[in-house]
Order: structure tokens, then sequence, then C-alpha cells
């Protein structure tokens, strides 16, 4: 048999709690594995100890005051039940969260059609306009004639600072071509300009909260 | 109902029959408390461990199916309730660090607490605290409680060979630690 095998019934057979085969078993055992007696030494420290440490009792009047007591705590319980945190968990929690989510829902799409339009808009204003036609919306939303707001993002931040500029309308088609309005990477549109016309791009628009 | 068996009275009070709560209680609350008091080590945390206890097994009964016996059940709860206890102590004496030694103060000139607690009660009950939930678990179920392996494994839901081997590496230690203990104290 192997040793953890006895090692495992130690404590059992130092308490009595094992059958009287199983008792000759650890006996004979013990007297050939000087591992298992030397653990056998341990577990009879151990015994010993717990053997000679005692706690103390309550009093016996002690028993008699659990059950009064459990229903006074059942009682406030039941009394104070909504200010119990799993009634928040269970229905106050999910409540807000759904309607939480409710109002995301609502949300999301009046956004997506918002930055769709915007982006369509500013799309048109780039490609199906000629140059003249941008140049020409950009005057006419400076000087306050009625523009579509996207066209007028659109036309305001060409015309500033570079008004008529071909190189600019590519490079803001191209990247409107990959991406709705809302984000529009500065970065891509800038990376095909030079240091001036970048300076400028980039003050002009921030003062539109483009960036 | 004195005569009842822990399932019979289970069933009635599920029928509607509310001072089958009340012997159950009678029934195991000896119980409870001393393996509440074995986790914690003090009288009024076992207390409240032994009053949520039950509390939580008055809001359960009604859905108790007897796919365990009545009193391991109890006892699951109460090992969870007293686990928990522990956890939460730990916790406020980490937080209260400064507090424990002024009570640990305080306690010293309190000569009925010297009495209670002489010094070989509380190396026990040190080595007792510094076991693995688990092995300590096993130790209070199998050495106080004198439960069955299988009673135990019932309660722990563990294997009975993982159970034994618990058992055995708890009583190793406690027995280590109290003669670790000695050693260094009588240098």
């Amino acid at each position: 048999m192997r040793t953890e095998h006895v090692q495992y019934d130690l404590m059992d057979y130092i308490t009595d709690r094992l059958n009287a085969q199983e008792r000759i078993h650890v006996e004979a055992h013990l007297q050939e594995c000087s591992r298992c007696m030397k653990e056998y030494q341990v577990m009879l420290l151990t015994e010993n100890a717990l053997k000679q440490s005692q706690r103390s009792e309550p009093a016996p009047v002690y028993y008699t005051t659990i059950l009064p007591r459990v229903k006074e705590r059942l009682v406030a319980r039941q009394k104070y039940a909504w200010n119990d945190g799993s009634r928040i968990t269970d229905i106050i929690l999910p409540l807000v969260v759904s309607a939480f989510l409710l109002l995301l829902l609502i949300k999301i799409p009046i956004t997506n059609t918002n930055e769709y339009t915007s982006a369509q808009a500013l799309h048109q204003a780039v490609h199906d306009l000629n140059d003249d036609e941008v140049v020409q919306a950009v005057e006419k939303a400076y000087a306050g004639s009625s523009v579509s707001p996207n066209l007028e993002v659109a036309a305001a931040g060409v015309s500033e600072h570079l008004q008529g500029d071909r190189f600019l309308k590519t490079a803001l088609s191209k990247q409107i071509d990959n991406e709705e309005i809302a984000d529009i990477d500065i970065e891509g549109i800038i990376s095909d300009l030079d240091g001036e016309q970048v300076e400028q791009l980039l003050s002009g628009l921030s003062e539109r909260n483009r960036l | 109902m004195t005569d009842l068996s822990d399932l019979e009275l289970v069933e009635l009070f599920q029928k509607g029959t509310e001072s089958a709560f009340n012997e159950l209680v009678r029934r195991y609350q000896e119980k409870i408390y001393w393996v509440a008091r074995r986790f914690v080590n003090d009288h009024d945390q076992a207390d409240d461990v032994v009053q949520e206890v039950f509390v939580k097994v008055y809001g359960a009964l009604k859905q108790f199916r007897a796919e365990s016996s009545v009193y391991t059940w109890l006892y699951r709860i109460a090992v969870n309730g007293a686990l928990n206890s522990v956890r939460k102590q730990r916790v406020r004496d980490f937080i209260r660090i400064d507090e424990f030694f002024e009570t640990a103060d305080d306690e010293q000139e309190q000569p009925d607490i010297i009495a209670e607690k002489n010094e070989h009660q509380r190396l026990v009950e040190e080595a007792i605290a510094h076991l693995p939930e688990k092995q300590k678990a096993v130790f209070i179920l199998r050495y106080h409680e004198e439960l069955s392996y299988e009673e135990i494994s019932h309660i722990l839901k563990t294997s009975i060979g993982g159970l034994k081997a618990n058992y055995f590496h708890a009583a190793k230690k406690i027995g280590e630690y109290i003669n670790h203990a000695h050693r260094t104290r009588s240098i």
C-alpha cells in the first residue's frame, strides 16, 4: 500500500474513527514506515493540543434567545425590504439599465442619420459642384445668403484659406469617399498639403470646432 | 412537533405551519453556533452568523427540495455564512489596524477574558485560523462536528479523496504550528 493512504488515515486512527481492519493496517504500516511514523508524531501533537484546549461555553440561556432574535431580524428585514440591497439589484438596477438602453436605442439612429446626411452633403459639395460653384457657395455663406448648413460647413472649410485650391478639394474628396463627416481624418487630408496650407487649414477648422 | 423528522418539518413549513421553522431552529441552533464559533473564534461574531444563517434558511426553506438532507443543507449555509464573516472580519482588521491594537490592550486588562483564553487555547485558535478556508472547513466538520466524509462531501461538494487529503494537511499544519510556537517561545 502507498504511504500517502496511511497518512490520510492517521488522524482518524488517533481519534478512533477507523474500523478494526483499518486500524490493524495502519498499525502494521507504522511499524515499517518511518515517514508515516513521523507524520503520526505530528498528528499526536495536534490531537493533544486540541484535547487540552477548552473553549468557553455560552450560558445555557443563550440558546433560548436565538429564535426570538431571528424573528426580530426577519420582521426588520420585511419592514425595510425596500432598503435591502437585494431589492436594488433585483428591481431598481435592471429598471435603470433598461431605461438607459432604451434611450441609447432611440438616440443612436438619429445620430447616425445626421452624420450620414452631413457626409452626403459634403460629398455633394466637393464632388458635384465645379470650382466656381464651390466658390459661389462659399461667398453666399459669408454674405449671409441661404445655403444648406452642410454645404456651409464644407464650403467654409474650403474657402477661408484655400479657396479654389483644387489640391485640397481632391484630398477632401478622397477622404469623404472613405469616412463619414463625423470621422473625417484631418491628418489624412493634410498629409497631401504643404506646411503653410496645413497651418491655415488647421487654424481655420479649429475656429469652427471641426477638430 | 419534536418527534417529526427534519423533512416533515420542512414540508409542514412549506404548507404554512410557521412553528415548524421554530422547531428547526431549536434543533440545530447549538450545532450551527459551534460551527460558526470555531470559524470566527468570537462569541458575538458567531452569534451574528447563527442569526443570519437562520434568516437565510427561513427565506430559502420554501424552495427547499429534498435533494440533500436538511442538516447537510443547513451546515452548508452555516459554513458559507461563517466563511463570509471571517472574510469580512479580515477586511475590517486590515482597515482598522490601529484600533485592533487598542482592542487587544483592552482585552488584556479583563481578567475573565484572560481566564477564558489561556495561552494554549490561543495557540490552537491561531493554528486553525491560519489554515486555508477549505482545510479549515474540513477540519472543523470532521474533527469537531464528527461528520462522516460522505456527509462533508455533500456539504462542501468535494470528493472524499480530496477531503481526506485536506483533513490530513490541516491536522499536520496545526501540529507543526503549535510545535514551532513552543520551540520559538522556549528559546
